[in-house]
């Protein structure tokens, strides 16, 4: 049991990340408080969720980039649906942003199941066309502060758990973190216990042979991208109600590499059917560590796209130089 | 035989389309888009993402893919940049401008090398798939880029150095003259090199390369180190022609580029493509994007207009290599 545990890539990064938050503390002590803690999970729930739904399309051997795009529709067709009815209603926006979400990615699984093209090329295309169609029929103005329907804001701020600082002032845990966690468990038990769930792996570790072992691929593929469209319609919801302000040109490249790197070093393979859950959680939480305390090891912040970069190749070639080495034992040819 | 003739024919749908799209623009856009002034900006706006495509349809060839291109025009150009911005200070020394070009051309395309050499290491040597592997280098590089600047942009060169990107010889740019350079040096190479022969073999199988005596890891290092390279030369033509550099620029350019080398007939799956579709489907885009800034469409509607381009053209090269549905139905029927 604990040498098997030993084998596994979660548990180095598991204890990485221990090592690093010491370090971290004693350099900060103000890092590892509850306040903190608290603070880096909703700020960075929303990656998170990301990740997750960019972890699913890589079990399934695809690479979909473009979530970025479809969280911007889903949030801003979503504000401005509530805004143009007059509604202030949180599950409404919910609704809308998560069908605007899954719409597209049924789109995105209709091109990859039905002509077998590769997901990159496709989610590439749609991307630009979600995006631009955004842009061209519902509009390009930004949704400031004192436009936005009241319920983000209260959703923003609600807490489900408050605790009272020496001082008296209050702080707490946001309801993203329930949300998170909820959709945490939901991937988990699809993944886990249904039988879908084993097709995606299927579907992504042999294409062929998960297709002679009578799995339906498309309903599969149809699932992971509708999956993927449904979580960046939440997140858009989310991000709008972190940041108060939709802006539908502001379209986050390094938003998608930082989530790539956290999925990558959490141990999935690119080429889909191997990879935990568990990694990609531990992924994202390394991410986040390494992201708010570069500037604690000396660098600014213009080093964020080269140090996201960086991570991203690093991670890909020990998980890839590890599975070179191991055909080369068994003499496989085959890439 | 069969797959030369398949070749052939694809070409000749893509000479089709070429010449239909400009005779629609010259019937129905007469004035604005017969004009020699059209005509010149059209041939000094392509050549630098046509050069990039160029690189990502080598990389194609392979069946891999270049998704670093724009990142490392962006370095190389920023790099080369910085070596022409100093050139006030050199003159003070005693350096002439042109040597200050020279030299900033020089760092410029050893830059993109460098670059392509890491993307070429990382994919052979380490075994990551390019698709991932570019996608990493891509942040590195353009990561790389912003720390460079500090994220401003860069601007004062030699009014010397401006003729490469804006200069003309008999009415032709400067920039078309390069492309046209280029885009054949890389036709001869894919043709009557041992260096091409190999890319396509390795494109079309890997393994069957392999056991032919083929040195994949080195066609491949080769391969990306001239995608860098091209990249790099795209760079110099960007910034002399913009006259500034500023890391981010082009970042469309990607989806273009990958665009383009579907559009022209490269397979990405690898071992098919060529230099004379690419070109055809360059003049293709480049015709439609001129004609929808004459007819005053905002730049959104373009991105929104290749995404549907790049997915259309992919279903119908599904088609046409699996049959169309219709042809099944006639003959159930």
């Amino acid at each position: 049991m604990v040498s098997k545990l030993f084998k596994r890539n979660e548990t180095y990064l598991f204890f990485v990340i221990l090592i690093f938050s010491f370090v971290v503390t004693v350099i900060n002590p103000s890092f590892l408080t509850i306040e903190n803690l608290f603070d880096l999970v909703k700020s960075s729930s929303g990656m998170a969720i990301l990740a997750i739904a960019f972890f699913v399309g890589l079990l399934s051997g695809g690479i979909d980039i473009s979530f970025p795009a479809i969280a911007i529709a889903g949030q801003y067709i979503a504000v401005n649906t509530l805004i143009a009815l007059g509604v202030d209603n949180l599950l409404l926006a919910f609704v809308i942003s998560c069908a605007v979400g899954t719409a597209m990615g049924a789109i995105n699984a209709f091109f990859i199941s039905t002509f077998r093209m590769q997901a990159l090329i496709v989610t590439l295309g749609t991307a630009n066309i979600f995006h631009g169609a955004l842009l061209v029929f519902v509009g390009t103005r930004a949704v400031n502060t004192g436009q936005l329907p009241d319920c983000f804001k209260a959703f923003g701020h609600l807490q489900v758990l408050t605790l009272t600082r020496a001082d008296g002032t209050v702080y707490g845990l946001s309801i993203f973190a329930v949300l998170l966690l909820g959709i945490i468990l939901l991937t988990w038990f699809v993944l886990q216990r249904t039988l879908l769930g084993k097709s995606v792996y299927a579907v992504g570790g042999n294409y062929e042979s998960s297709k002679r072992a009578g799995i339906n691929i498309t309903n599969t593929l149809f699932f992971v991208y509708s999956y993927i469209g449904f979580l960046s319609g939440i997140m858009g919801v989310m991000h709008l109600s972190l940041i108060r302000y939709s802006n539908p040109n502001y379209i986050v490249d390094t938003e998608l590499l930082k989530v790539i790197a956290a999925v990558v070093i959490g141990g999935a393979k690119i080429t889909g059917g191997s990879g935990t859950l568990t990694g990609t959680l531990l992924g994202v939480i390394m991410m986040v560590i390494l992201e708010k305390n570069l500037v604690l090891i000396g660098l600014s912040s213009y080093w964020h796209q080269f140090f996201t970069g960086f991570i991203i190749v690093v991670g890909v070639s020990i998980t890839h130089y590890q599975s070179k080495l191991q055909k080369k034992r068994s003499l496989s040819f085959a890439d | 035989m069969g797959k030369l003739k398949l070749g052939t024919s694809d070409n000749l749908t893509l000479f089709i389309i070429t010449i239909g799209t400009i005779t629609a623009m010259s019937i129905f856009l007469p004035e604005k888009f017969l004009r020699l002034v059209n005509f010149q900006s059209m041939a000094s706006q392509f050549p630098e993402y046509g050069l990039l495509a160029l690189g990502i349809m080598l990389a194609m060839i392979t069946g891999g893919i270049d998704l670093s291109v724009v990142s490392i025009a962006n370095l190389s150009g920023v790099v080369g940049a910085m070596v022409l911005a100093s050139h006030v200070t050199a003159q003070e020394m005693g350096i002439s401008p042109a040597t200050i070009i020279a030299l900033a051309i020089i760092a410029a395309l050893v830059v993109s090398l460098i670059c392509g050499f890491i993307n070429g290491v990382v994919i052979t040597a380490v075994g990551v798939p390019a698709i991932i592997a570019t996608l990493g280098t891509n942040g590195l590089f353009i990561g790389f880029a912003i720390i460079l600047t500090e994220g401003h942009g860069i601007r004062g060169f030699p009014e010397e150095f401006l003729f490469i990107g804006s200069g003309e010889i008999l009415t032709i740019p400067m920039p078309l003259i390069i492309f046209i350079g280029v885009a054949l040096s890389i036709s001869l190479m894919l043709k009557k090199s041992s260096q091409g022969f190999k890319m396509y073999m390795l494109g079309s199988s890997p393994i069957v390369a392999r056991f032919s005596g083929i040195n994949n890891a080195m066609v491949l290092i080769k391969t990306y180190l001239l995608s860098g390279l091209l990249s790099g030369i795209a760079s110099i033509i960007i910034i002399s022609r913009v006259n500034s550099m500023r890391p981010g620029y082009g970042y469309a350019y990607l989806l273009l580029g990958v665009l383009i080398a579907i559009l022209g007939g490269t397979n990405p799956e690898g071992g098919r493509g060529g230099v004379l579709g690419l070109t055809m489907a360059i003049v293709i885009l480049q015709v439609l994007q001129s004609g929808l800034n004459i007819l005053g469409f905002n730049p959104f509607f373009k991105k929104f207009i290749w995404g549907l381009i790049l997915l259309l053209v992919m279903v119908i090269n599904f088609y046409q290599t699996n049959g169309w549905p219709w042809r099944r139905l006639v003959k159930r029927n």
